[in-house]
C-alpha cells in the first residue's frame, strides 16, 4: 500500500464514519439522497424541462418549466408553441411567484359570524355546499356558477356538474371582455370569437386604442409580431390613442386623439375609402347611404388631429398593399364604444379582407365570455333574492364592476357564497366559503386559448397543503351531492376525455410537446348586409368626451389587476414612468407647469360623483388635457357600464383638477427622463460610416491586451425591436435569484435589478428604450479599482464578480459608467415558501457584497460541460441568457464573438451596431443596434 | 543653556498643565467618551444589519464615511508640515505648535484609519486588503488606488508616530525627573534612558533632522495618493489631474485650521500665553491664508477646465455642483475656504484670536463640505442619466461622524494631561 492509497482508504473510512453519524434520521436521508439517485428518477443536480401552459392571463402561452430537485425554478416560453413562439412576458415569468406565494390559500376557509375566516376540512366544506344547494332548491332559489374564462376539458366538467346539480352556468366574467368588439363581429360577420390579427403580414398597421403589447388578447404573440414591423423600414405602424401607452410608444407614429372621437375618425376613414374604386366593389351603396355624413373639418375638430394627419392616414391606407386595422382596448371603453367597434369592423372588412388580416381560423376562444351586462343581470337577481348558492371561480367581479352597481352589497343576499381562488382578493373577501385552488403548475389540465390549439397542464409541483385543482374539487362535489362521479379523480376524467377526443399519436404529442396544434379551416366570413344596415340605422354617434378627461389605463405589469399581488411585478418598474411601487397619475408636462406640480405632488381630480386623489408623475408626450391613471391605482377601475355593449367604461370626463399641496415620495427609478444629448441611443442622423469596432486603432496601455482563446461571450441588443416590455427583467430576477427588496429600498435608490429598461424621451415626448445591464467590458473600469480582485476579467471576456472575495468597498460601482452593479445593503431573505423559488446553480449573495449581471454564467457552464463531454466547442445558439430567451421580440442575441459564423458576429458587425459610451474606451461586450 | 531660574520656570509652567484634572476637564472627557461610544454602537448596529442603515445608495456608493476619511487624513497633514517642514526651514514659531500638531496628526490618523473600515460592506474581511501570504495565492490588486491608500496611510502613521515619539524623548526625561514614584518610573522607561549629555544630544539632533527630512515628502505623497482614489477613476468630477496638488493644499488648509482651533483654547486654558506668543499664531494664520489662496485657485481652475473642456459629462457635473441640488453646500464651501480667509490679508484680524478661532472653525466646516461635495455630487451625476440619484446622510452616518470627533477630542484631552504639550527642551533653547 503506497501513501496515496493509504490516504484514499483513510478518506473513505472517515467519510463513511462521518456520514453514518451525521445528525438526525431525516437529515441522513436527505444527505444520502444527494449521493444515491432516488427511485423516482430525480437526480440531484440535474435539470429537467417539462412542457406546460401559462395560466397567468387568458392568452395561455406555452411553457417549458425548468425543474431542479423536484421544484419548478424557471419558466421559459416554449419555442415551438404557436401562441408565444419562445417568448414569455413578465407576468408569465412571475407565474412562479404565484406558485410560491406566501399568501396562497392553503385550506378551505369558512367565514365566521364575526367575519373572521376559520380553516375547515374539505369534507366540512363540501357538506356545507351540498346542504346549501339542497336548501336553495327547496326555497326555489337558483344556484349559479360564475367563472373566469374557461376552456378545454374543465369547461366540459363544469357543464356536467351544472347539469347534474341543476346549477345555472353564467356567462364567464373577464374584466377585458372585448364585449363591444365581439358584439360587432357577431352582428356583422356572425363570429362569436375574436380573430387573431395577422400583424406580421401587414405592411401598414393602424391600431386604435388596442394595446397590443400590454393586454390585448395575446400580448406575447402581438409583441413578437409587432417587433417585425419595427424592424422593417418598408412597413409602417400608426397608433391612435388619447393617452400614452407602451404600444403607442413603440408605434412608428403615435397620434393623439380626443377620447371618444375614435368613432368620428373611423367614420371619416370609411367615407374616404369607400369612395375609392379599389374598395367600391366590396361596399354597397345601401350601407354608404346609411353612414352618417361627415367631412374633413368636422373630423379634425372632433378628433383633435390636424387635417394633414388625417389625409396622411388615408393616403397611407390607399398605398398599402396589406393594410390592417385593429380597434379595441381603451377605444371602446366609453359611450361611443359601439360605433367605434362597428365602424372598425366595417373598415376592417373593407380593407383587410383580400388577404385575410383577420384570421378567424385561429380565433381567440371567447364564445363563453359575457360582459358587464351579464353581471348586471346577476346583480338584479341577487337583489331580488333569487340566488341561492353562488360559486365564483377564478375571477374578481367585485373589483371589476362599477361601485354604483352595488355588487358587494347584493352578494350578501345569496344564501351561500363560495369563492374558488388561489389568493385572497376583493371578491373572496365577500365569500362565506373560500376553497383553495391549485396553481396551473400543480395540476393536470388542458386549455384551448385559440381554435386549434390545445395546451397541456401537468403537475410539476405538488399542490400546496390542501389546495385542489378545480377539476378535482368539482368531482368531489359531484360525488358528495349525487353519490356518483364520472371519474375517480381529475386526472382520470381528463384521460377519459382525451382518449375520446385524441388519437394515440396526438395524445403522445400533447404529452411530449405540451401542446397540440391543428390548423383549422378558415370559416367563410360574409358581411351580413341586412344586419349591418339595421345596426347603422340604430347607431348614434355621440360627441367626444369633455376635456379634461382621465383614462383608466391597463398595465403591462398586472394585466387587468390579477397579477397585482405578485410582488415581483411591483419590483419591476412601469416601463414608461419607471415607477415601481404604489399608485400614481400621469399628467402632461404643460399641465404640471400650469398647476405648478412636480413629481409626487398630490392632485385631486373629481366630477360631481367621482373623485380620485393621487400623486402625479409628469409624463412627457401625454396630451395636455388628459390624465392617465393606471388601473391598479384605483380601487374600482371601472366607472360604468356601456348599456349598448356591456363594455366597461374606463374614462372620466369633465374633470376638475385640484392640487392638494401634499407631497408623496414616489419610487421613480429613472434619475432623468432625458439622455441630455449624450447619445446613449444615438439619433439616426448621427449614423457613423463605420462602427466603432473597426474605428478604433490599437490602444496604448501598460497592461497586456485581453486575449481570448475559444470564447468571447458577447450580446447584441436590437433597439429597433426592443419594446420595453420588461420580460427580460422578470426573467433575470427569477433566473439569478435577484433579491426583491420592496418599496422602502426603492425610495432609497436600492433596487437590485441586474437588468433594467431605461426609457429616454426626446423633446417631442417620443421614447426609446435602452436595456441596460453589465456591459462586460474588455477594459472594465470596475476591475482596475477593486483592491482584492473580486471584480476580475475571465478568459472568456466575462467580467466576473467573485462574491466570496468581495469586501464591499463599492468602488467598482462608483467607477462603473453604466451603473449596473448592485450592492447588498441588507441580508435579503424571502418569506417562505418563496425561498424555494431559487435557482440552485446561482449562489445567493449575503449582505455587504456587490453583485451584477453574469451573462448567465451558470447557463454557459452547462453548455460548456455538455460540449466538453462531446469533445467540441459550444455551438452558436446552444447557450443563451435568461433575458434573451424570454424576449418576445427577439431583440437580444447572445453568443461567441470569436465564432465568425455566428449570429452575434454578424450583428456586431452590422452598420447599425454601436456601443454605449464607447468614447470612454471601455470596449463593452454588449453591442446595441441603433434604431433607424 | 540659559540661566537656571528661567528654565525652571518653563518646566514648571509647561508641566503645570499635567496637574490633577479639574472637574470641567473630567466632564469634557466623559462627554467626548460618550459621543465616541455612541458612534461605536451605531457602527456595531451597521455591521449587524447591513450597510443599508447608512444613507449611501446607488449611484452614490460613497458618502459621509469617505468624506470623513479624507477630512481626517487632511487634518493629519499639518502635523508633519508644522513639525518637520518648519523644522528643516528653522522657522522659530514652530515650537509653539509642533507638539500639539504632531499629536493631532496621530490622533487624526487613528480616526481616519477607522473610516475605510466603517465603510466596508464586509468589514470582517478587511484583512483581504493587505498582501499577506496565503496558500490560496490570493493577492491584492496593486492597480487599485485603495491598496495604495493602505500603504500611504500606514506609512504616514508609522513615520508620524516615530517622529512624535523621538521629539518627546528629552521631555519625557524631564517629566520623569519631576514625577516621583510609579508614574515617574513609567516616564523613565519611556524616555529610553535619556540623560541629556552632549553625546546623546549630538546623536539626537542628527536623528531628529533625518526624521524630519524623511517625513517631509510624505506631506505631498499621502494626500496625493488619497486624491488618486478619485483621480484614477473615470467619474466626471473626480477624473482630473489637478487633484493631487489641490488635495494637498486643501489638507494643509484644513490641518492648519484645526491647529488653530486646538491651540487657541489650549493656550488660554493651560495658561501658556508666554510660550505661544501672538506673533507665532499670526505666522500660522499666514500659512492658512496661503493655502486658502491655492485652494481658491483650484476651485476656479476646476470649473474653468470643465467649462472649456467641451465634455458633456464634465460640464453637467460642474453645472450641477454650482447650481444643482447641492448648491447650498457648494457655496458654503467656497465662502468658507476661499472667500472668508481672504480677510487675513488684514493684519489686525490675523492677530485677533477670537476672530481666528471662529474662522478656523468655519474653514474646518468648509473643508469637510469640500470633500462631501467632491465625493457626492460627482457620483450623483455621472454618465447615465437614468442612474442619476441624490444622497442624504442617515442618522447612523451623522452619529458615527460625531463619534469620530468624540474619539479625536478624547485622545487630545488625554494627551494634554499625560504628555507635555509644548516641547520644553526647544523652549529652553529659545
Amino acid at each position: 500500500m503506497d501513501r496515496r492509497q493509504f490516504l484514499q482508504m483513510l478518506g473513505l473510512v472517515s467519510g463513511a464514519a462521518a456520514l453514518s453519524s451525521c445528525g438526525s434520521e431525516k437529515g441522513q436521508k436527505e444527505l444520502v439522497s444527494l449521493l444515491v439517485p432516488a427511485e423516482d428518477g430525480i437526480v440531484p443536480g440535474t435539470e429537467t424541462w417539462q412542457p406546460s401552459t401559462c395560466c397567468e392571463c387568458p392568452a395561455h402561452c406555452g411553457l417549458l418549466t425548468r425543474v431542479r430537485e423536484n421544484r419548478p425554478v424557471k419558466l421559459e416560453g416554449n419555442p415551438r408553441h404557436p401562441v408565444n413562439r419562445g417568448g414569455l412576458c413578465l407576468r408569465g415569468q412571475a407565474a412562479l411567484w404565484r406558485l410560491y406565494h406566501p399568501q396562497r390559500l392553503q385550506t378551505p376557509l369558512k367565514r365566521q359570524a364575526d367575519g373572521r375566516l376559520q380553516a375547515i376540512t374539505w369534507a366540512q366544506a363540501l357538506t356545507e355546499i351540498t346542504e346549501a344547494l339542497q336548501l336553495s332548491r327547496q326555497q326555489g332559489r337558483k344556484n349559479t356558477w360564475l367563472a373566469g374564462r374557461t376552456s378545454g376539458t374543465l369547461s366540459t366538467l363544469i357543464e356536467e356538474l351544472c347539469d347534474s346539480l341543476d346549477i345555472e352556468r353564467l356567462a364567464e366574467f373577464e374584466p377585458f371582455s372585448h364585449a363591444a368588439l365581439r358584439q360587432s363581429y357577431r352582428l356583422l360577420l356572425d363570429q362569436a370569437d375574436l380573430p387573431r390579427y395577422r400583424v406580421e403580414q401587414a405592411d401598414l398597421l393602424i391600431t386604435i386604442g388596442a394595446d397590443l403589447l400590454e393586454t390585448f388578447l395575446s400580448p406575447v404573440d402581438y409583441t413578437a409580431q409587432a417587433s417585425t414591423l419595427a424592424a422593417d423600414q418598408k412597413r409602417h405602424w400608426m397608433h391612435l390613442e388619447p393617452h400614452y401607452s407602451l404600444t403607442g410608444a413603440n408605434a412608428d407614429d403615435r397620434l393623439v386623439l380626443t377620447p371618444g372621437s375614435e368613432g368620428a375618425l373611423l367614420l371619416w376613414l370609411l367615407h374616404s375609402l369607400a369612395s375609392q374604386s379599389r374598395y367600391q366593389s366590396r361596399w354597397s351603396q345601401t350601407l354608404q347611404d346609411l353612414l352618417p355624413s361627415t367631412d374633413l373639418a368636422a373630423t379634425a375638430g372632433a378628433t383633435g388631429l390636424k387635417p394633414q394627419q388625417l389625409q396622411e392616414l388615408v393616403s397611407r391606407l390607399m398605398q398599402a398593399k396589406k393594410p390592417l386595422l385593429i380597434v379595441g382596448g381603451i377605444a371602446t371603453g366609453h359611450r361611443n364604444g359601439q360605433p367605434v367597434a362597428l365602424f372598425g369592423a366595417l373598415l376592417q372588412r373593407l380593407i383587410a379582407l383580400p388577404w385575410a388580416g383577420l384570421d378567424f381560423s385561429a380565433a381567440e376562444n371567447y364564445s363563453r365570455v359575457g360582459s358587464l351586462l351579464d353581471l348586471k343581470d346577476l346583480n338584479q337577481q341577487l337583489a331580488a333574492d333569487r340566488i341561492g348558492v353562488l360559486f365564483v371561480s377564478r375571477c374578481n367581479p367585485v373589483r371589476h364592476s362599477p361601485t354604483d352597481l352595488g355588487l358587494k352589497a347584493a352578494l350578501a343576499k345569496a344564501t351561500l357564497r363560495v369563492g374558488l381562488a388561489d389568493l385572497a382578493d376583493d371578491t373572496t373577501d365577500q365569500m362565506d366559503l373560500i376553497l383553495p385552488l391549485a396553481h396551473g403548475l400543480e395540476t393536470w389540465g388542458d386549455t384551448e386559448p385559440r381554435r386549434g390549439i390545445v395546451g397541456l397542464l401537468q403537475p410539476i409541483a405538488s399542490p400546496r397543503q390542501q389546495a385542489l385543482s378545480e377539476g378535482d374539487l368539482l368531482l368531489k362535489l359531484l360525488q358528495q351531492a349525487t353519490g356518483k362521479s364520472p371519474a375517480a379523480d381529475w386526472a382520470g376524467y381528463l384521460q377519459q376525455n382525451w382518449q375520446k377526443r385524441f388519437s394515440r399519436a396526438q395524445l403522445g404529442q400533447l404529452m411530449e410537446d405540451g401542446y397540440l396544434f391543428e390548423p383549422q379551416p378558415q370559416p367563410s366570413i360574409r358581411l351580413d348586409q341586412a344586419r349591418a344596415a339595421k345596426a347603422l340605422r340604430n347607431l348614434q354617434l355621440q360627441a367626444p368626451l369633455t376635456l379634461p378627461a382621465a383614462v383608466i389605463a391597463p398595465s403591462i405589469r398586472s394585466f387587468d389587476g390579477r397579477s397585482r399581488s405578485l410582488e415581483l411585478l411591483s419590483e419591476i418598474p412601469d416601463p414608461l414612468t419607471t415607477i415601481s411601487y404604489g399608485s400614481w397619475m400621469a399628467v402632461a408636462p404643460q399641465t404640471a407647469d400650469r398647476l405648478r406640480l412636480r413629481d409626487g405632488n398630490e392632485l385631486q381630480i373629481k366630477t360631481a360623483d367621482w373623485q380620485s386623489t393621487q400623486p402625479v408623475r409628469i409624463q412627457p408626450g401625454l396630451a395636455t388635457e388628459i390624465l392617465a391613471l393606471p388601473m391598479d391605482s384605483l380601487p374600482a377601475p371601472v366607472t360604468g357600464i356601456d348599456p349598448l355593449t356591456g363594455e366597461a367604461l374606463r374614462y372620466v370626463e369633465g374633470l376638475q383638477l385640484n392640487p392638494t399641496g401634499k407631497l408623496h415620495r414616489l419610487p421613480i427609478l429613472a434619475g432623468s427622463p432625458s439622455q441630455h444629448g449624450r447619445g446613449l441611443i444615438p439619433k439616426p442622423v448621427q449614423r457613423k460610416k463605420k462602427n466603432d469596432l473597426q474605428h478604433h486603432g490599437p490602444r496604448a496601455s501598460f497592461y497586456p491586451e485581453p486575449e481570448y482563446e475559444n470564447y468571447r461571450w458577447t450580446m447584441a441588443i436590437d433597439l429597433q425591436r426592443c419594446v420595453g416590455c420588461s420580460a427580460c427583467v422578470a426573467s433575470c430576477y427569477i433566473e439569478n435569484n435577484v433579491p426583491v427588496v420592496g418599496a422602502s429600498d426603492h425610495l432609497a435608490g436600492r433596487e437590485m435589478s441586474w437588468l433594467r429598461i431605461e426609457p429616454f424621451y426626446d423633446k417631442h415626448g417620443r421614447v426609446d428604450f435602452l436595456p441596460m445591464l453589465c456591459q462586460h467590458c474588455n477594459y472594465a473600469p470596475c476591475e482596475a479599482v477593486c483592491p482584492v480582485y473580486a471584480a476580475y476579467h475571465n478568459p472568456e471576456g466575462l467580467n466576473v464578480q467573485v462574491y466570496n472575495r468581495c469586501v464591499g468597498t463599492r468602488y467598482c460601482s462608483n467607477n462603473c459608467p453604466y451603473k449596473v452593479r448592485r450592492f447588498n445593503w441588507w441580508q435579503h431573505k424571502r418569506t417562505p415558501p418563496l425561498d424555494q423559488l431559487r435557482n440552485p446553480d446561482v449562489p445567493v449573495r449575503s449582505k455587504g457584497m456587490m453583485e451584477k449581471c453574469t451573462f448567465c454564467l451558470q447557463r454557459i457552464r452547462i453548455a460548456k460541460d455538455r460540449a466538453k463531454d462531446d469533445k467540441r466547442l459550444v455551438q452558436d445558439g446552444e447557450v443563451t441568457t435568461a433575458c434573451a430567451q424570454s424576449c418576445p421580440a427577439g431583440a437580444i442575441v447572445f453568443g461567441n464573438l470569436l465564432d465568425k459564423e455566428s449570429k452575434i458576429y454578424r450583428l456586431t458587425h452590422s452598420q447599425r451596431a454601436y456601443r454605449v459610451l464607447a468614447e470612454l474606451g471601455t470596449e463593452p461586450g454588449v453591442h446595441y443596434l441603433r434604431p433607424e | 543653556m540659559q540661566n537656571t531660574s528661567s528654565t525652571e520656570q518653563i518646566e514648571q509652567d509647561v508641566l503645570a498643565a499635567m496637574s490633577r484634572p479639574s472637574r470641567c476637564y473630567l466632564a469634557c472627557i466623559f462627554f467626548a467618551g460618550l459621543v465616541f461610544l455612541g458612534g461605536m454602537a451605531l457602527w456595531s448596529r451597521q455591521i449587524a444589519l447591513g450597510m443599508g442603515v447608512a444613507g449611501i445608495s446607488h449611484p452614490v456608493g460613497w458618502g459621509v464615511y469617505i468624506t470623513d476619511f479624507v477630512f481626517w487624513v487632511g487634518i493629519a497633514h499639518s502635523g508633519t508640515l508644522i513639525s518637520a517642514v518648519l523644522y528643516i526651514f528653522r522657522a522659530r514659531f514652530r515650537t509653539s505648535f509642533n507638539r500639539a500638531a504632531e499629536a493631532m496628526t496621530i490622533f487624526a490618523l487613528m480616526v481616519a484609519g477607522l473610516f475605510p473600515l466603517i465603510h466596508l460592506g464586509r468589514v470582517w474581511l478587511a484583512y483581504f486588503l493587505f498582501p499577506y501570504p496565503n496558500q490560496r495565492q490570493l493577492w491584492v490588486n496593486f492597480r487599485s488606488p485603495l491598496v495604495w491608500d493602505v500603504f500611504a496611510v500606514s506609512t504616514y502613521m508609522l513615520v508620524s508616530l516615530v517622529f512624535f515619539f523621538v521629539g518627546l524623548v528629552p521631555d519625557l526625561a524631564i517629566v520623569a525627573r519631576r514625577r516621583p514614584g510609579f508614574v515617574g518610573k513609567i516616564y523613565r522607561i519611556a524616555s529610553l534612558g535619556w540623560v541629556g549629555n552632549s553625546q546623546q544630544w549630538r546623536h539626537y539632533t542628527k536623528l531628529y533632522f533625518f526624521l524630519a527630512a524623511f517625513a517631509t515628502p510624505l506631506v505631498a505623497s499621502v494626500h496625493s495618493i488619497v486624491s488618486w482614489d478619485f483621480a484614477v477613476s473615470i467619474v466626471p468630477g473626480w477624473h482630473t489631474t489637478i487633484f493631487a496638488p489641490y488635495f494637498v493644499a486643501g489638507a494643509i488648509l484644513s490641518g492648519t485650521a484645526m491647529v488653530i482651533t486646538l491651540v487657541i483654547p489650549m493656550r488660554r486654558l493651560l495658561r501658556l500665553e508666554t510660550y505661544i506668543p501672538i506673533s507665532h499664531i499670526e505666522s500660522i494664520a499666514k500659512i492658512l491664508l496661503l493655502t486658502s489662496l491655492i485652494v481658491g485657485f483650484a476651485y476656479v481652475v476646476e470649473q474653468g477646465l470643465a467649462f472649456y473642456s467641451g465634455n458633456l459629462y464634465e460640464m453637467e457635473q460642474f453645472r450641477f455642483r454650482a447650481l444643482g441640488d447641492y448648491r447650498l453646500l457648494f457655496w458654503i464651501m467656497v465662502s468658507c475656504n476661499a472667500i472668508l480667509p481672504l480677510t487675513l490679508f488684514v493684519g489686525r484680524l490675523r492677530r485677533n484670536l477670537a476672530y481666528l478661532f471662529i474662522l478656523s472653525l468655519l474653514v474646518n466646516v468648509g473643508m469637510w463640505l469640500e470633500r462631501f461635495v467632491i465625493v457626492v455630487t460627482s457620483l450623483a451625476r455621472d454618465f447615465d442619466p437614468y442612474a442619476w440619484g441624490n444622497y442624504t446622510p442617515s442618522l447612523t452616518e451623522i452619529g458615527i461622524t460625531a463619534g469620530s470627533f468624540g474619539l479625536f477630542f478624547l485622545l487630545f484631552l488625554l494627551f494634554i494631561k499625560i504628555l507635555p504639550v509644548l516641547s520644553i527642551t526647544e523652549l529652553k533653547e529659545r
